[in-house]
């Protein structure tokens, strides 16, 4: 097992190069100048000069490309360009609000997708599971904007339920008041096609022999869903849920933006409009890191779940 | 780069400014403030920081002119905009034609307590205002701002020094920048500037103190510390910002006089009298999505709203408050902002460019095919006006009755063309009087609303049958390439940093190019008429009449293609006192009250 994770680490490395290069050519090439607007409204070509020289972009693009690949072994990626804020500073104060989001919600939405996937594919067929399909079908045709427009007006603004935006200062008080209504709207949109894909997982394992056996056994029915039929169902629930994971540190910006939550979303989004180089190299560096990591935690749950599953 | 010139302050408008500045900033006993009023405001883009010197957007700004005193500021009520004293005891002493100004600092100003001043309490004098301006050239603040003051004889060289030796001095002395005593500034130009006094209004040249400076470095932005009515409580970046009034701000007393606006009587009898600032905290939220703050302002959550242009038909419909707003108490205060939209061409382009006849009939009958009511109908939603003159309503040197020369006739767009050779070919399209198909690159950037101004343009130029190419950038790289003298057209706008017009007229100056004279136009007599310009007192009728006949000069070359001038509509619930939106002013906050007995329940 060790010799296993020891070698998907390494396997990082080149990866990791890959991402960085990738970022380093993107931003150079479509990125843009950011000494044009730091520079002002009205400024001169020795005041942009001075700025590129300041910011390194005056370099030679190995010279630039070196930089960034030491910020990335150190993990210190020097100050954003606008703000003068440290990027650590940045990702500290920012990482927090996006996790009070996306922890409950990733949480509630699995155990919730997963009953109820178990519970449609024990009715399949019936009525109630078709009606329950055509559901998510509509549900997941709607664009997540229209959820946050329209849940934003009904339940924060008409009905008063919820504060329409806003954070505050202590972890219950954002949990409970001001990320309730994003994280509902999150459930409503995730359910749907997590429902969908989790039941045809669901229904891949009912109909092996492995079940028929339990039943001629006189083994509840209870028992053979949530324990035989769920555990062989859980490694592709496993895969699923761990690749969502990193993206939607970024992915739940719209919500950040839409409720004024203070996330790594938001930030991102802030830094590409700012060309804001250092905050982007540093998120999404960070990014591709939890995406390996992730992927290597759902490969060492694969084994904890189902024993038989080898990791070469 | 030379940009600027203005009004002439003679001694007889220092004493009434003087007089002002007695009237209408009084010292007072400071805590007027109540901690229970709470005043709620939006910003719909994150603020970057508040150290004067490093940052350059609106939103920055609105929170540092509420912490710093800068020298002058502008009379909350007088429209047109005029200059009155802040930290400065009166308007400067102006001398040598304009070419020296003498600042007299008020006495008895302190900056707001700082682990910095290591428990002294420290008095706001000339040298800090020294400081403060040097570091506009300090290489390493890299200043927005800092082409503001080139005109300051002796700082180039300073910066020059430092760009040698790797390290500013501010102690070395500048023949321009010098504080003769205590409380006395003296600011040397190496040329006449009329305009200087709209300088050092601005909040960028605000005064900081060097201890906090110097104890904070590379994080000043994150620790304003001023002499002004608030200080900084609390910021969560781009997301919250909390100001407290400052216990240690001298206060003043409201008094200024009502202007020709019936609304100002009103205000005046709310306010008169009454000890600043009223405010005790200043609550800001970076909501950057309309839709959030357009229902938190209906929740009663937001005291004043900046109505953006896609809600203006649902909350101002014929540009009054809706019914439900106006049984609310809300009401609207509508200004028109100190800008302008303008579509140009590069007058340097191999193509488009030059001033021979029919490359000037070209740029003419393609700004003459463009509709500008269509695009304030389509685009902003009926909230702005068109623009018939460069300089923009509430700007010195604004004038009314001209009419611009460029107007929307496609029917004479297209006898122009027929007239200088662009035939049509098979496919229905002009082409060069050469045979070449004749295609206009337009630049914008991918937000939505410039793919509405592509459409626009896209329909507007097949009324005249050319083709249109739109490239698509980054902004950045629509400045970079701009700067170059490589970017065709575009439609650029300008918001006044003073109001005076010759903030907008120097973009059209030859040596602007490269900077901010983005039609890269070079035509000597026009700028030996400007040159002319500089050296007069704003608003004279001799300048004015110098204004007409640049701007005449300027579209009977085709350069620019004027569009519009926005309007600002702040919402405003009914516990809000004494409001009015200023053009310039940024922190109006510390000019008005709340009536919290007003809220909704």
């Amino acid at each position: 097992m060790s010799a296993y994770i020891i070698r998907r680490i390494w396997q990082m490395i080149p990866t990791m190069l890959g991402v960085i290069v990738l970022v380093f050519v993107l931003f150079n090439w479509i990125g843009g100048d950011p000494a044009y607007v730091l520079a002002g409204k009205i400024s001169s070509a020795e005041q942009i000069a001075n700025i590129r020289r300041q910011l390194g972009v005056d370099q030679p693009f190995y010279v630039q490309l070196w930089i960034f690949i030491k910020q990335v072994l150190t993990a210190d990626f020097g100050a954003s360009w606008s703000t003068n804020e440290a990027v650590s500073h940045i990702l500290a104060t920012r990482l927090g609000p996006s996790l009070t989001l996306l922890v409950p919600w990733l949480i509630l939405s699995t155990l919730i997708s997963i009953g109820l996937a178990l519970a449609v594919a024990y009715v399949r067929a019936s009525l109630t599971d078709r009606m329950v399909m055509i559901t998510c079908t509509v549900g997941l045709s709607i664009s997540i904007l229209v959820y946050i427009i329209v849940f934003q007006y009904v339940f924060a603004y008409k009905l008063g339920w919820f504060p329409v935006q806003g954070w505050g200062d202590s972890f219950w008080q954002n949990l409970v008041v001001y990320a309730s209504l994003p994280i509902i709207i999150l459930l409503v949109v995730s359910i749907a096609p997590d429902l969908r894909l989790f039941r045809t997982f669901v229904l891949d394992e009912v109909n092996q022999d492995y079940v028929r056996t339990a039943r001629a056994k006189g083994v509840s029915e209870n028992r053979i869903m949530w324990v035989h039929v769920l555990r062989n169902a859980s490694i592709p629930i496993i895969t699923h849920v761990m690749a969502q994971v990193p993206g939607l540190l970024i992915g739940a910006f719209l919500l950040e933006r839409f409720f004024s939550i203070p996330g790594i979303g938001r930030e991102v989004i802030l830094a590409v409009e700012r060309s804001d180089f250092p905050v982007i190299k540093a998120i999404t560096v960070y990014v591709a890191a939890a995406t390996m990591i992730f992927n290597l935690a759902a490969d060492l749950m694969y084994k904890a779940v189902d024993p038989r599953v080898q990791l070469k | 780069m030379i940009h600027r010139a203005l009004p002439a302050i003679s001694a007889a408008a220092t004493c009434v400014a003087g007089a002002v500045l007695v009237a209408a900033l009084a010292v007072a006993p400071a805590r007027a403030a109540d901690p229970d009023k709470v005043l709620h405001l939006e910003f719909y883009v994150a603020e970057t920081g508040f150290d004067p010197a490093k940052v350059q957007d609106y939103y920055s700004f609105v929170v540092i002119e509420g912490i710093c005193d800068s020298l002058l500021t502008f009379d909350y009520l007088a429209r047109p905009s005029k200059l009155v004293p802040r930290a400065a005891e009166a308007l400067p002493t102006v001398s040598d034609q304009a070419k020296t100004y003498i600042f007299k600092i008020r006495k008895g100003i302190y900056f707001a307590s700082d682990p910095a001043f290591k428990g002294r309490r420290r008095e706001l004098t000339a040298e800090d205002f020294v400081y403060s301006i040097k570091r506009f050239k300090d290489p390493v603040n890299h200043a927005p701002y800092e082409s503001f003051i080139d005109g300051i004889a002796g700082l180039e060289e300073l910066k020059k020094a430092a760009e040698k030796t790797g390290k500013f001095d501010y102690d070395r002395k500048v023949e321009g920048l010098q504080a003769l005593d205590r409380y006395t500034l003296r600011i040397r130009l190496k040329e006449t500037d009329y305009t200087f006094p709209y300088v050092m209004a601005l909040a960028n040249f605000a005064a900081v103190a060097r201890e906090v400076i110097e104890a904070y470095g590379e994080d000043s932005n994150a620790h304003p510390v001023g002499t002004g009515p608030y200080r900084l409580k609390e910021w969560v970046r781009s997301n919250k910002i909390i100001l407290e009034a400052n216990p240690d701000f001298r206060g003043f007393v409201w008094n200024f006089e009502p202007g020709t606006d019936p609304r100002d009587k009103e205000i005046v009898a709310a306010m008169e009298g009454k000890k600043m600032p009223q405010i005790g905290r200043v609550e800001i939220s970076i909501i950057e999505e309309q839709q959030a703050a357009w229902l938190a302002f209906q929740n009663g959550e937001l005291d004043i709203l900046h109505l953006r242009e896609q809600f203006a038909p649902v909350a101002i419909p014929g540009n009054q408050v809706n019914a439900q707003l106006a049984a609310a108490g809300v009401w609207l205060n509508r200004i028109t902002d100190p800008d302008l939209n303008y579509t140009y061409f590069n007058t340097t382009d191999p193509d488009f460019g030059g001033f021979a006849k029919d490359k000037i009939a070209l740029r003419r009958a393609i700004f003459m095919s463009f509709d500008n009511a269509e695009y304030i109908r389509v685009i902003r939603k009926g909230q702005s006006m068109e623009a018939q003159y460069p300089i923009p309503p509430g700007v010195v040197g604004y004038d009314p009755t001209y009419r611009t020369s460029i107007p929307y006739a496609p029917e004479l767009a297209n006898k122009l063309l027929d007239y200088f050779g662009y035939k049509r070919g098979a496919d229905g399209y002009r082409n060069w009087p050469d045979g070449r198909a004749l295609v206009w690159r337009f630049s914008s950037t991918p937000s939505s609303r410039d793919r509405e101004i592509d459409e626009l343009w896209q329909k507007s130029v097949e009324r005249i049958g050319i083709r249109l190419q739109i490239d698509k950038n980054k902004f950045p790289e629509e400045l970079k390439r701009e700067r170059a003298c490589q970017l065709l057209s575009r439609i650029a706008s300008w918001y006044a940093d003073y109001p005076d017009g010759d903030d907008f007229m120097q973009l059209l100056y030859g040596p602007n190019s490269h900077q901010n004279n983005n039609a890269c136009f070079q035509l000597p007599e026009w700028d030996r008429i400007y040159e002319k310009t500089r050296a007069l007192p704003p608003d004279s009728p001799e300048r004015n009449q110098f204004y007409r006949q640049l701007w005449r000069m300027a579209e009977v070359h085709g350069v620019w293609k004027l569009h519009d001038t926005r309007y600002r509509n702040m919402l405003v619930q009914p516990q809000v006192i004494g409001y009015k939106k200023h053009p310039i002013l940024l922190a109006e906050y510390m000019y008005y009250d709340l009536d919290n007995s007003r809220r909704r329940k």
